[in-house]
């Protein structure tokens, strides 16, 4: 029973993360509450595509065969790892001019496809785990009933559920204690390492697709050390991109992403000019 | 901004598009169930070096996810499903799997060297 809570606690609080992290940063800013709206319709189109993507693990939905399946996982990865990207840096240029930018007048359209943006990162985050999270409840409650503990279950499922909404009010409170300004650096790195690891098991999929060469397969056998079983190394390997056994292309993909992270978040924290920066070509990035 | 956020719903719509038959046929096959006592049938299928097809059948009465990393697979199954993966291994050895919905119960691919 224990499980069945872990196990949501486990599925959902991904997708917290980003969301929560989202909202904390939308409310924080007068100009931000804008977008809230955007946000819980995200919210809203994920629990509504997930409920989609579970009829089909269910078996009970046919509409997508089983390369389509993981195609729409690996592209449903890749997008999120963008969104997050272009999000973090986006918050970054937030926080210094845009401001300004709004009251100019100028770029509320340039915010409306940020606003967009959003909602279909959001979109992405909760459908991904959440019809895992729905398939397995439906199981669990299913058996559940035959064996006549399923009020024991359904309560053991929504405690998972409240204890992720607690870790992420956990973090919260750590915002509150540490700087506004230290929590804004933490989150951004979470969410730019939950971007990597996104993109490794986008690689994951295409790998098994036929359509991205692995090199060299594997460059190193780490499984003595931390292997991906569970404890550290599943959390690594969820939320960093860590795998015991990864191939050569899947470690050159991760050294480009956060290389292309470092280079487009210094552009961006670069104070104005940068149009002039851009039609230069920018060796930096 | 408008033309990159509309590219990306058509990659999103392609995926959905691409749902072509894969072409399995003609692959050696192997069968993987879930048991309803929740084991797995074998723990330890052993199968020669290769691209190769494993039938899964989750005859339980709960979800289960069949995940292996070292594999780079992941497949939600849910109650009474059957599906399959397709794997291509080349190097001979151990590659552990487990359920992730149920974490204790866990199997080993066992791939031999190719004949």
């Amino acid at each position: 029973m224990e499980q069945v809570g872990f196990i949501v606690w486990r599925e959902s609080v991904e997708a917290l993360l980003v969301v929560g992290i989202l909202y904390s940063w939308l409310r924080s800013d007068p100009e931000g509450r804008r977008g809230l709206p955007w946000l819980w319709g995200g919210v809203a189109c994920g629990l509504g595509l997930a409920a989609l993507l579970a009829l089909l693990l269910l078996g009970m939905a046919s509409w997508l065969s089983d390369t389509g399946q993981e195609w729409f996982q690996a592209i449903m990865a890749l997008a999120a790892c963008v969104l997050v990207v272009q999000m973090v840096a986006w918050m970054r240029a937030h926080g210094r001019g845009l401001k300004r930018e709004l009251q100019a007048g100028a770029s509320s359209m340039i915010h409306r496809d940020h606003w967009w943006g959003l909602l279909v990162l959001v979109m992405i985050a909760v459908a991904r785990e959440g019809s895992e999270t729905v398939v397995f409840l439906y199981g669990v409650i299913l058996s559940s009933q035959e064996e006549g503990h399923f009020t024991a279950m359904l309560l053991a499922g929504l405690a998972g559920f409240g204890a992720a909404l607690l870790t992420f009010w956990v973090l919260q409170l750590g915002g509150r204690l540490i700087t506004w300004r230290r929590f804004f650096k933490l989150t951004e790195a979470l969410l730019l390492l939950l971007a990597g690891a996104l993109l490794v098991s986008a690689t994951d999929r295409l790998i098994s697709l036929d359509v991205l060469p692995t090199l060299l397969d594997p460059v190193w056998d780490t499984s003595w050390l931390l292997d991906t079983e569970g404890g550290l190394g599943k959390v690594l390997a969820d939320f960093a991109g860590y795998r015991a056994y990864p191939a050569l292309s899947q470690v050159l993909i991760w050294l480009a992403y956060w290389a292309a992270v470092i280079g487009v978040l210094r552009r961006v924290s670069r104070p104005a000019q940068p149009a002039a920066r851009a039609s230069m070509g920018d060796s930096a990035a | 901004m408008k033309t990159r956020l509309a590219a990306l719903l058509g990659a999103l719509a392609l995926g959905l598009a691409a749902a072509a038959p894969a072409r399995a046929d003609e692959m050696p096959t192997y069968t993987l169930t879930f048991k309803a006592d929740g084991t797995f049938e074998p723990a330890r299928l052993v199968v020669p070096a290769g691209r190769f097809k494993i039938v899964l059948i989750n005859e339980s009465s709960e979800a289960v996810e069949f995940e292996s990393l070292p594999l780079r697979k992941e497949k939600v199954l849910g109650p009474g499903v059957k599906s399959f993966v397709v794997l291509k291994l080349s190097r001979p050895g151990e590659y552990p799997f487990f359920d992730d919905f149920h974490p204790e119960v866990k199997g080993t691919l066992v791939v031999t060297p190719a004949p």
